[in-house]
């Protein structure tokens, strides 16, 4: 069940193949799982919770290790190598549930403490792009702020800027709403909305059916640690081919 | 009586008897003491002493470093006073140069300085160079207030690095070298001594802690179970066993004669123990940073010690202050069981002086300067570190 | 798993094998830090005659304990001085607990009273108490307090007991089951219970010290109920103390519990410190041993494998207690 590649000729920004990963308790939690995204691909992965989701995500950033299979991004693939790993860590950015910003520091800090630290640049440089990204996603005015003083929305959205502060290729999105309350679930869809109008590669995990819709280029299922259906968006929601997706669907929808 | 008075003191007829009960003995207990400390005391014993209590038998000669130390102290305490009260937080600017706790501090400072030195019976050149110092302590910190601000982000880093290097300062003077003639371990005594041991191990301990409590949370089993065994050993025995250890089995431990002063294998022990218990200290501030921290640190392409720096551990230090500060208190407290291994710390020494016939029996205007003095040091030590704690984890941050 | 570029990569940059040879060279070094001390240790023993050996136990020790329930004198062996010092040690340790465990109970709940001078004593009680070293309160008790008591006939004098410069004497069964008090035979008090002064200077001492770290502990666990808990009692019609023993006090005891556990092992800890009080505990008696012997590294690991031991007694009580206590959730 492949979809069609949006861009047939460059090389895929993310290749896994036969992904198997069990925690040290013996569960298998991804049981040869495989997913291609190409370059400037919006991939939606929606499922049951427990069904390895994020995970599997979380594979790509080297977050979690995996068993068996193999996962190349970027053209470089994951391994035991840690060169590779930090270089992998500096293309792929990644948004959480938690938002996790970095209480301690500013929002601008927040923004700039990698980049300097990881792209060795200089302040003053970063200092700039931080306040553009902070413009595009509409909170310049809490520059100087702390995380604790923003709302949920607005962290989310500093998150955001923060991951694209280190200008990566790819962008995941694990439950990135899922933590937010319904008023500011949408202010995080659109500035999500308007990066992939821009040409952003982005594997988002989430329930907004809304947002895979009209953004997603694929829409992928799982479901027990394992791939169940692919579909574009028109397809995978009106006309669902397997069960398991059907009851899946019934339950969001 | 007032309303408020009433309802707190005499709520209940049952209050009121134990109010009334409560009040007549503590002002009979009260006036006892008073009538004791001002009549029947007899304080020639401190007077006569002060300067034991204070360096032990430091020689007189050279004794012109300690004020020069104590010069550097009190220039150090009032940077980082108003260093702090300097530093301008996200969502308040300035405040005040002298808010009103500093005000009441400051005014207490200058009495202690007229009254003190006079009590003691200390000479008027020793009292006017008390005076001196609480002058520069003063003028040190309004000058930090005034213009610490200036300084900008590099503020907070200024502090850490001013007192470890203070600290080797300090022994240089204390101890000689570098030109100033040597002045043994063992000729080191009362507060000064008291102090040392404390300072160093409260520096030396510090980042020991820290490693501790780093490799207690490791995924490597070897670091790990290393470090529950030592964190553990440590805290199930008591202080006096282990400094009794470092007394008696330090000379054997190491190749024949080379067995440092006893005063330095005390610190070392101190340095050892003080360390496993700020590891706990320490380890609970990194297990409240969420997991998350850390995640996102990574996910950015920080490295894992570039993450702990500037990410995981200036939170769980924040966390951790109040516990660490705790711990740094009690060390203090525990340097008097030196004078159980025969030292002579500030209690050592004051045990000394009462075996002096001409003091015997002074034991209760002795034990009460001294319960004074550290109550105070302590207290003030807790007050700071409250302070502290409330301008590191201010609301805004969220916490 | 599929390497697409090529070249394994270099030990210090192989996640796999990072970890161990972390381990393997901080092994490493430990084991030379251990082999080095321990040579000299053997090295400077073997020099000075004092190989480990355990035979000294067996020989009288040459001193004797005035105070013990263990009769003990100098022509006994060492192991039975440090045993009969090891009693004192559980002996003190033990009315420590009842006693700190009441103190505390008491000051930590008056930070709850209506009353505010109540309150605000208590409150005065734990920080003067935290802000004073333990070993200068003990010298205090000791010196100030207990030795400066009348003695002979001037004694304080209260029904059926007396307290005096030479101790605590409280009535009880002699010899044959005869109840008698306290006596006073040529200018010195006899009595069937006789606490020292050097006994009761160190327990005072402890259970005032303690009792205030475990009133801190009491008065965390009140003010961890949360303040609706009172709010739904009294709504219910208990009173004061119905409402504080059935409603608060079993959820306040699961936080005070653990905290419990820290402050008796510190005060089984903190008991080691009678020797200022002239009291022969434990680790009194071994000093004395190894000042006659020489035979510190035995000598030291007895103390420290007796502290151990009792702090793990300690620990699993607490542990069994913890588990009464806690409340089964969902």
């Amino acid at each position: 069940m492949t979809a069609e590649p949006k861009v047939a000729k460059s090389p895929a920004m993310i290749e896994a193949r036969g992904v198997e990963k069990w925690y040290p308790n013996g569960f298998h939690a991804l049981r040869g799982v495989d997913l291609t995204v190409q370059r400037g691909e919006v991939v939606v992965i929606m499922g049951p919770s427990g069904s390895g989701k994020s995970t599997f995500i979380r594979t790509f950033n080297a977050l979690e290790e995996f068993q068996k299979g193999s996962i190349t991004v970027d053209g470089i693939a994951l391994n035991d190598d840690l060169r590779k790993i930090d270089a992998i860590r500096r293309e792929v950015g990644m948004v959480f549930q938690q938002f996790n910003l970095f209480p301690h520091l500013s929002v601008l800090d927040n923004l700039t403490l990698a980049p300097v630290l990881v792209r060795k640049r200089s302040k003053g440089e970063v200092l700039n792009q931080a306040m553009a990204l902070l413009e595009r996603v509409g909170i310049a005015e809490q520059a100087h702020k702390f995380p604790g003083q923003l709302s949920g929305g607005q962290q989310q959205r500093v998150a955001i800027a923060r991951s694209l502060c280190m200008e990566p290729r790819i962008l995941l999105f694990d439950e990135p709403t899922s933590s937010l309350d319904p008023e500011m679930v949408r202010e995080v869809l659109e500035v999500m909305q308007g990066l992939a109008a821009d040409g952003m590669t982005m594997v988002v995990v989430t329930h907004e059916v809304g947002f895979a819709r009209q953004v997603a280029d694929r829409v992928v299922l799982m479901a027990d640690g394992q791939v169940v259906e692919e579909a574009t968006p028109e397809r995978f929601f009106d006309h669902p081919q397997h069960e398991r997706s059907r009851q899946f669907l019934s339950q969001i929808l | 009586m007032p309303a408020s008075l009433r309802k707190e003191l005499f709520a209940t007829p049952l209050d009121g008897v134990v109010t009334v009960l409560l009040i007549t003995g503590l002002a009979a207990a009260g006036s006892r003491l008073l009538h004791w400390a001002l009549t029947q005391a007899d304080w020639a014993v401190i007077q006569a002493n002060s300067t034991l209590f204070a360096v032990g038998r430091y020689p007189i000669e050279q004794q012109w470093r300690l004020w020069l130390l104590g010069a550097l102290l009190a220039a150090a305490a009032g940077l980082s006073w108003g260093v702090l009260r300097g530093l301008a937080l996200p969502d308040r600017p300035t405040t005040a140069l002298w808010p009103r706790h500093d005000r009441l501090a400051a005014s207490l400072l200058v009495l202690l300085a007229a009254w003190a030195p006079a009590a003691l019976g200390l000479t008027l050149t020793i009292q006017s160079r008390w005076w001196g110092l609480t002058g520069l302590l003063l003028l040190v910190r309004w000058l930090a207030g005034r213009y610490g601000s200036r300084l900008g982000k590099t503020a907070p880093l200024v502090l850490p690095m001013v007192w470890p290097l203070l600290y080797l300062v300090g022994m240089v003077l204390i101890g000689g070298g570098l030109g100033l003639v040597a002045v043994g371990a063992n000729e080191w005594g009362g507060l000064l001594l008291t102090l040392v041991q404390a300072s160093f191990a409260i520096l030396l301990s510090a980042p020991l802690g820290v490693l501790l409590a780093l490799g207690r949370r490791s995924s490597l089993p070897l670091l790990r179970w290393g470090s529950v065994v030592y964190i553990e050993f440590i805290r199930g025995a008591p202080l006096i066993t282990l400094l009794f250890l470092g007394q008696n089995i330090l000379g054997f431990l190491l190749p024949g004669g080379m067995a440092p002063d006893r005063i330095w294998r005390a610190a070392w022990i101190l340095t050892f123990f003080s360390a496993a218990y700020l590891a706990e200290a320490v380890r609970s501030g990194l297990a409240a940073v969420p997991r998350g921290q850390l995640e996102a640190a990574r996910s950015l392409g920080l490295s894992l010690p570039q993450a702990l720096a500037k990410v995981v551990l200036p939170q769980a230090l924040r966390i951790a202050l109040p516990a660490t500060v705790g711990q740094f208190i009690s060390l203090l407290q525990d340097t008097t069981l030196l004078s159980l291994i025969g030292l002579l710390d500030l209690l050592g020494t004051a045990r000394s002086v009462m075996a002096n016939p001409l003091f015997l029996g002074k034991s209760a205007e002795v034990y009460l300067t001294l319960a004074v003095l550290f109550w105070c040091c302590c207290a003030a030590l807790g007050l700071g570190s409250r302070a502290l704690e409330r301008r590191l984890n201010p609301p805004s941050l969220g916490r | 798993m599929a390497s697409r570029l090529g070249k394994s990569p270099p030990w210090w940059q192989n996640r796999r094998l990072l970890p161990w040879l972390v381990q393997a060279s901080v092994g490493l070094v430990l084991v030379l830090v251990i082999a080095f001390l321990l040579g000299n240790l053997v090295r400077n023993l073997s020099a000075a005659g004092l190989l480990l050996s355990w035979r000294w136990l067996g020989q009288p020790a040459s001193f004797d304990i005035a105070e013990t329930l263990l009769p003990f004198n100098a022509s006994q062996p060492y192991w039975r001085g440090l045993l009969a010092g090891l009693v004192n040690t559980l002996r003190v340790v033990g009315l420590g607990f009842v006693g700190a465990t009441l103190v505390g109970t008491l000051v930590g709940s008056a930070s709850f009273s209506g009353n505010g001078l109540v309150k605000r004593l208590a409150r005065i009680y734990v920080e003067l108490i935290r802000n004073i070293p333990l070993l200068l309160q003990l010298v205090f008790w000791y010196f100030v307090v207990f030795l400066a008591l009348p003695n002979g006939a001037a004694a304080i004098q209260l029904p059926g007991i007396v307290l005096a410069k030479s101790g605590l004497f409280l009535p009880g069964f002699e010899a044959g089951f005869q109840w008698s008090g306290p006596t006073l035979v040529d200018g010195v008090w006899q009595a069937p219970l006789r606490f020292t002064p050097e006994f009761g200077a160190l327990l005072t001492g402890l259970v005032v010290y303690t009792g205030a770290f475990i009133a801190e502990v009491v008065r965390g666990g009140i003010a961890a109920v949360p303040k609706g808990q009172w709010e739904a009692a009294t709504s219910l019609g208990l009173g004061p103390l119905p409402s504080l023993r059935r409603i608060i006090i079993p959820q306040a005891l699961r936080v005070i519990v653990p905290g419990l556990n820290t402050q008796y092992i510190s005060l089984a800890k903190n008991s080691s410190l009678a020797v200022a009080c002239g009291y022969t505990d434990l680790y009194s008696v071994a000093e004395t041993s190894l000042n006659q012997t020489g035979r510190a590294i035995e000598v030291i690991v007895i103390l420290l494998a007796a502290y151990l031991a009792i702090d793990l007694v300690i620990s699993l009580l607490m542990n069994g207690l913890n588990r009464l206590v806690q409340i089964k959730e969902r």
